[in-house]
């Protein structure tokens, strides 16, 4: 089954192998916005089925963004997964208590991206 | 055997890294540079910031694109430079061999 996913990062590179994966290995549409605030009007517009959002980005950060998705009543149901490279348990704790609907970690493997979002999300 | 799913991958992964190999040299020489900094006892907030900055990053993409180990010494890196002082000289030369692993195993992927 097709998904459509908007991905949230500011790093160009991670940005790009993201896609790449969700578009190749699943056949997945994708969507990207550079920043958090890029994001939110991204999400309202294309209303996709899950975001994969970045931490650590300049200006709004995922935490940030992630709150005013929530806000949004256009938003507020999309399903979102924290991406991190922060691996610390502190950090982790933090994320879950944001109540996103999942953390993934970077590194990623591309081959496997698609396998842990469709399994956080219950796509299975 | 790869599928060609899998070739179809690794073709365009070695795509993206030749593209993006400028932008991660230079996250690497912002760690030779703080590590300099360092050594010479003249490394300031900023420095540091920008270092944890770059190891961050680095220790998020590294792994995607094969180098495990890389994103294990850039994690190392990005953990230690808030706090390290440049009196500690274990501490110092480890940064610094850190940043030329980096630099040699970006350069020879």
């Amino acid at each position: 089954m097709s998904h459509r996913i908007l991905i949230i990062d500011d790093e160009d590179d991670i940005r790009e192998v993201a896609a790449l994966s969700l578009e190749t290995v699943a056949g997945w549409e994708v969507a990207v916005a550079s920043s958090g605030a890029q994001g939110l009007v991204r999400a309202a517009e294309y209303n996709p089925d899950a975001i994969l959002l970045d931490v650590m980005m300049p200006g709004m950060d995922g935490p940030s963004t992630f709150r005013e998705l929530r806000k949004n009543p256009l938003t507020a149901r999309i399903p979102v997964l924290l991406l991190t490279a922060k691996v610390q348990s502190n950090d982790q704790r933090r994320f879950a208590d944001l109540g996103v609907d999942a953390v993934l970690f970077k590194p990623f493997d591309p081959l496997t991206l698609p396998a842990q979002i469709a399994s956080a999300l219950g796509w299975n | 055997m790869e599928t060609g799913s899998e070739n179809t991958i690794a073709d365009a992964l070695a795509r993206l890294w030749a593209k993006f190999l400028p932008e991660n040299l230079e996250r690497v020489r912002i760690l030779e540079s703080a590590g300099e900094a360092l050594g010479a006892g003249t490394i300031c907030d900023a420095d540091r910031a920008a270092a944890a900055a770059a190891a961050h990053k680095l220790a998020g993409v590294l792994g995607t694109f094969g180098l495990t180990e890389g994103t294990a010494l850039a994690r190392e890196a990005e953990e230690a430079y808030p706090g390290i002082s440049p009196s500690d000289a274990a501490g110092v030369t480890r940064l610094q061999q850190i940043a030329r692993q980096l630099e040699d195993m970006i350069r020879a992927r």
